[in-house]
């Protein structure tokens, strides 16, 4: 249909295509995960266990060529468990770093709710600056970094709960949700012998990730798209349910993960239709409630969802 | 097979919804005949007809429009113009009419609009009407408001005008149910995509439609009725209205419109009272007269004696008004009175021959004031029943102008009378108004026109009386200006007198209206009602070798006999009646039906002129014509409007018309009820129209706006499919 320069475009189905071998019915996730990949965001997945977190992690880093690190939070990990030591060798008598499971492309950070806030703070430092600083030395992070952080929020007991100032860290928060029967069924029949992510390959290496993290900047968004999602972030700071609203750094990521959204999409300018859509998943969990809201049983997908139905679609340009 | 019975199907439906359409609007045509003086109504229902057939048959354009001009003109020749069609002489005529007209329009001389033009602006609303019909119902299926507005017209004109709607209301009644039933199957077959395989299936339908509209037509016409709850509110409002009369004494104060014997007090208000006096059938309509009068006392009308009564042998009658130079054609007519109309003098129409009545009733005749009492033996009663013969006159104008003022002594001593205090400015004012007029013809024709010129206003409310020191005349034409038939009939007639023309008044009752037959009535005769509201009075003048000449002084109404001008003698010598010629120039058209032409523009009743002032008949036709074609306008704005887009789209081909026809679109489809939600995007939104119009093209187009609107580019190697997804989407919208 157009004429743009994507280079990497086809190979985004490819990745989908995997996701969709694998984890039955779970095209959206995997779609927004792969928004975050581009955007160079990170993705919080909250559900109960069991749904396929972890498998959508694992199939999305064993696509991609990238180095695959896995960490399993209790409360007992340390922050050094997550960043890497400094460990004494006698050979060479001095002291040599050995680096965390952070240091990895794709980070899987499994019940991130379950440790310390000391050791979530770690990883969150990491997500944010991009580096690390172990025994006074700033170890910069590989590249491409992606961290998928995992939480229940069935069980509380023993958890600690991520700072809502510290959720906005992440570009994304997605549900799984559960299968449809259809869904299962097919997906019992797939892994009634072999699991099928043994079966697949990776398609995309990492320079051609890094390509396509810059394509994805190159995509265009006009400015009447642009004024659209500054009118729904104001919107949620002048809601009375919310207590506080979007930060312009929700702007910024909501503009980001259009933008990726788009380039999935074979596009290379930005809809205000994918704003809309991807705004619950960006917004939401900006967005902390009042007390009276929280009572009246509104949760901040209820007021984006009126903002959106209320926000007025840019449908005309000024010519001067 | 499905699709050709399926577009067979919606012609059908679109048929019998407008064919319903056109009865509808038939009933909104059939008053006219009765409630104004329009003629010839078959020949405007069969243009409404023929506008209806072209419309039905979809026609492009360039083709209807012709064709419903052609039988507009068509019409309008058959009507009015006795050249041959699409000759010279017939371009000249109506050429000469449409510059008379316009010149007209452009003084707001309203009442000097000849019947042509009014004829050719009421056919052009019959045109958009039947426009406008098809657009309610074939197009937007919306039916009812007409449907309402039908009856709120019967409803009106039945309780407010003499017209009977018992007949009407029903026709409405069925054929609306027959409309609504038919278009709300129509709607619902859309709606609910129901396919019928053949016509066959309809019936499945017909039959429990026309079994409900017979059922409910027959149980409304057989089940009792209420009588009406409320009191009729003609004479309610009338009488709510500010009385009149503001004479320091005299009768002053409100009288009832109607005939009475005492004239010697005139002036003040009078209400309307449309009981019937009479009903008359003859061929053709005239003014009835009862009596004249010829001693004016300054305050009304008086006798100058008695009257002398003489029994006439076997009911012939000879009251030489007319001398025999004068035509005349040999009628006959009968006249029934009301049973409870109580009069001791009969009604009669010019020429009388023959009064016939019952076994041993007497007709007393009195020569000189020309009215005719009856003696009826005690246990016959009155007389209710009688036929007259009567030779109806037609005066020549040639031969009035030629009549000279040598009038008989007799005539001079009768009929040149005045009361001595009239204000020598009466005298003055007829001498100004004459002051230019050579033969007595144009003099009286000058004093008769002098009204309709000079802001004089017809009205029966707020009439003035004349004081104890005022004469009745001078107070009309130099103060009040505003009066009826009495004001000016006995102002003319004083008028000329001082001029020394023999003149004298006369009452009676103008023409009524036609009534449906009766069961009676003999073959080739109208039947004509004539009520209290049709009470006149009117003004004679005497002209040496012919005799008395009614003259019709009053504003909106027309000189009851025919005048008519010998053809040859015209071309012989022209110059022989100068200013008889140049009102003749004034009114372009068949120069034999002068009197004709009159009639036609002016009245009937004194007291009907509200529906039949020539005047009002006028505005109101040209104002409908202007409501009408504002209507269409704003109802086909859209069609209209995107026939101009369509141009802009198709000339220039920029980003900036792209979006004006996008947004047109969006308009457009907001206006047929698929508008687009605040928070919807535009994909949205397209992928719902399209579902709706089970199409590809909203979506296509959409993405082609997305571009340009979001992306900042157009493609210019897509513009003709955008401009052809436009147009389908248009046409599918308007359809």
């Amino acid at each position: 249909m157009t004429q743009h320069a994507f280079l990497y475009n086809s190979k985004i189905s490819k990745v989908l295509r995997n996701i969709n071998q694998v984890i039955v019915g779970k095209d959206e996730p995997a779609t927004l995960s792969l928004v975050a990949l581009l955007a160079e965001g990170h993705v919080l997945l909250e559900d109960v266990p069991g749904v396929g977190k972890t498998m959508l992690v694992r199939t999305l880093a064993k696509s991609l060529d990238c180095d695959f690190k896995r960490i399993q939070f209790t409360p007992d990990l340390l922050p050094s468990d997550v960043t890497g030591v400094s460990i004494y060798n006698p050979k060479e008598l001095e002291f040599e770093f050995r680096g965390g499971p952070i240091l990895g492309n794709i980070v899987l950070a499994d019940e991130i709710n379950r440790t310390s806030p000391k050791t979530q703070s770690a990883l969150l430092e990491g997500m944010e600056e991009n580096s690390v600083t172990v025994d006074g030395n700033t170890i910069e992070l590989k590249h491409p970094f992606f961290v998928m952080a995992t939480q229940n929020p069935i069980e509380y007991e023993g958890t600690y709960p991520l700072p809502e100032a510290q959720l906005d860290r992440f570009l994304l928060k997605l549900k799984m949700g559960y299968p449809t029967a259809q869904e299962e069924l097919q997906m019992l029949e797939k892994t009634s012998k072999t699991h099928p992510i043994n079966d697949i390959e990776a398609v995309i290496d990492k320079e051609e990730l890094v390509t396509i993290q810059r394509e994805v900047k190159e995509v265009y968004m006009d400015q009447n798209v642009q004024r659209y999602i500054i009118d729904i972030v104001t919107g949620t700071r002048e809601h009375r349910g919310a207590y506080l609203g979007v930060s312009p750094r929700g702007s910024i990521a909501l503009m980001k993960a259009a933008k990726a959204y788009a380039y999935i999409h074979d596009r290379d300018y930005v809809l205000p239709d994918d704003v809309k859509y991807l705004a619950p998943f960006v917004l939401a969990h900006r967005i902390i409630l009042t007390s009276e809201a929280k009572f009246e049983g509104i949760t901040a997908e209820m007021i984006i969802e009126e903002l959106l139905s209320n926000a007025s679609i840019p449908v005309r340009k000024e010519y001067s | 097979m499905a699709l050709f019975s399926s577009s067979k199907r919606q012609l059908v439906f679109r048929m019998s919804i407008y064919l319903c359409g056109f009865f509808l609007l038939w009933e909104w045509l059939r008053p006219l005949e009765t409630l104004t003086d329009t003629g010839s109504l078959s020949a405007f229902v069969l243009y409404t007809g023929f506008c209806f057939i072209i419309s039905v048959l979809n026609m492009k354009w360039w083709l209807s429009v012709p064709l419903k001009l052609g039988g507009l003109l068509f019409v309008l020749d058959g009507l009015f113009i006795s050249e041959t069609m699409f000759s010279k002489g017939w371009f000249y005529l109506l050429y000469l009419h449409l510059q008379y007209n316009f010149e007209m329009i452009s003084r707001q001389n309203w009442t000097e609009i000849t019947p042509l033009f009014r004829s050719l602006l009421f056919l052009i609303l019959l045109w958009l009407m039947s426009y406008l019909m098809y657009y309610w119902f074939v197009i937007s299926k919306r039916i009812f408001l007409f449907v309402l507005l039908t009856f709120i017209y019967l409803t009106v004109l039945d309780t407010f005008t003499a017209y009977e709607a018992n007949t009407p209301i029903v026709r409405a009644f069925i054929v609306s149910l027959i409309a609504l039933g038919v278009s709300n199957f129509y709607k619902e077959l859309g709606r609910e995509a129901v396919t019928f395989t053949g016509l066959k299936r309809v019936s499945a339908w017909v039959l429990p439609l026309a079994a409900v509209i017979a059922f409910s037509s027959l149980v409304g016409f057989a089940a009792p009725k209420l009588d009406p709850q409320w009191p009729d509110p003609v004479p309610y409002l009338t009488s709510t209205s500010p009385d009149a009369g503001f004479g320091e004494e005299g009768t002053g104060g409100v009288q009832k419109v109607g005939y009475g014997e005492d004239d010697s007090r005139l002036g003040g208000s009078f209400v309307q009272d449309d009981s019937l006096v009479f009903q008359a059938q003859v061929e053709e309509k005239h003014y009835w007269r009862i009596e004249t009068k010829d001693i004016y006392t300054g305050k009304g009308w008086e006798r100058s004696t008695e009257p002398e009564y003489n029994l006439t042998s076997d009911g012939s009658i000879d009251f030489d008004t007319i001398e025999s130079t004068v035509e005349t054609e040999s009628l006959q007519g009968i006249v029934t009175f009301q049973s409870n109309a109580f009069f001791s003098k009969l009604v009669y129409p010019y020429g009388i021959k023959q009064v016939e009545g019952e076994e041993g009733v007497n007709y007393l005749v009195d020569d000189q004031f020309g009215s005719i009492a009856v003696e009826a033996p005690e246990e016959q009663g009155i007389v209710d029943q009688y036929q007259i013969s009567y030779d109806k006159p037609s005066y020549s104008i040639d031969l009035l102008s030629e009549a000279g003022d040598e009038d008989p002594q007799a005539i001079k001593d009768d009929y040149l009378q005045l009361p001595e205090d009239l204000p020598d400015r009466v005298g003055n004012l007829a001498g100004q108004i004459v002051s230019e007029e050579e033969t007595r013809y144009d003099q009286v024709k000058a004093v008769e026109q002098y009204f309709n010129r000079n802001g004089f206003v017809y009205q029966t409310e707020d009439v003035a009386v004349p004081g104890r020191n005022q004469d009745y005349v001078d107070q009309f034409l130099f103060e009040t200006k505003a009066g009826y038939c009495d004001n000016y009939s006995t102002s003319m007639t004083v008028m000329l007198r001082t001029l020394g023309i023999p003149a004298r008044w006369v009452k009676g009752f103008t023409g009524g209206e036609l009534a449906s037959a009766s069961d009676d009535s003999i073959e080739g005769l109208n039947n004509y009602k004539v009520t209290n509201s049709n009470a006149h009075s009117w003004v004679e003048v005497y002209f040496p070798e012919v005799g008395w000449v009614p003259f019709e002084p009053t504003q909106g109404f027309s000189n009851p006999v025919d005048f008519y001008r010998d053809v040859n003698q015209e071309e012989d010598s022209p110059d022989t009646d100068e200013a008889a010629e140049q009102e003749e120039q004034e009114r372009p058209g068949n120069q034999q039906e002068v009197g004709a032409d009159e009639d036609e523009s002016a009245a009937e009743g004194d007291a009907n002129v509200q529906f039949t002032d020539g005047w009002n008949w006028t505005v109101a036709v040209v104002a409908a014509v202007l409501v009408g074609a504002a209507v269409i306008i704003y109802l086909t704005r859209y069609h209209w409007m995107s026939a101009w887009v369509r141009r802009k789209f198709h000339h220039q081909q920029t980003p900036q018309v792209y979006q004006e026809a996008y947004l047109f679109l969006l308009k457009l489809l907001t206006h047929k009820g698929m508008g687009r939600q605040e928070g919807q995007t535009l994909r949205e939104y397209a992928f719902q129209v399209d579902k709706r119009f089970e199409s590809q093209d909203m979506v296509r187009l959409t993405h082609q706006y997305e571009r340009m609107l979001y992306r900042n580019e157009t493609d210019s190697a897509q513009w003709g499919d955008i401009t052809e997804l436009w147009e389908n989407l248009i046409k599918r919208a308007l359809s």
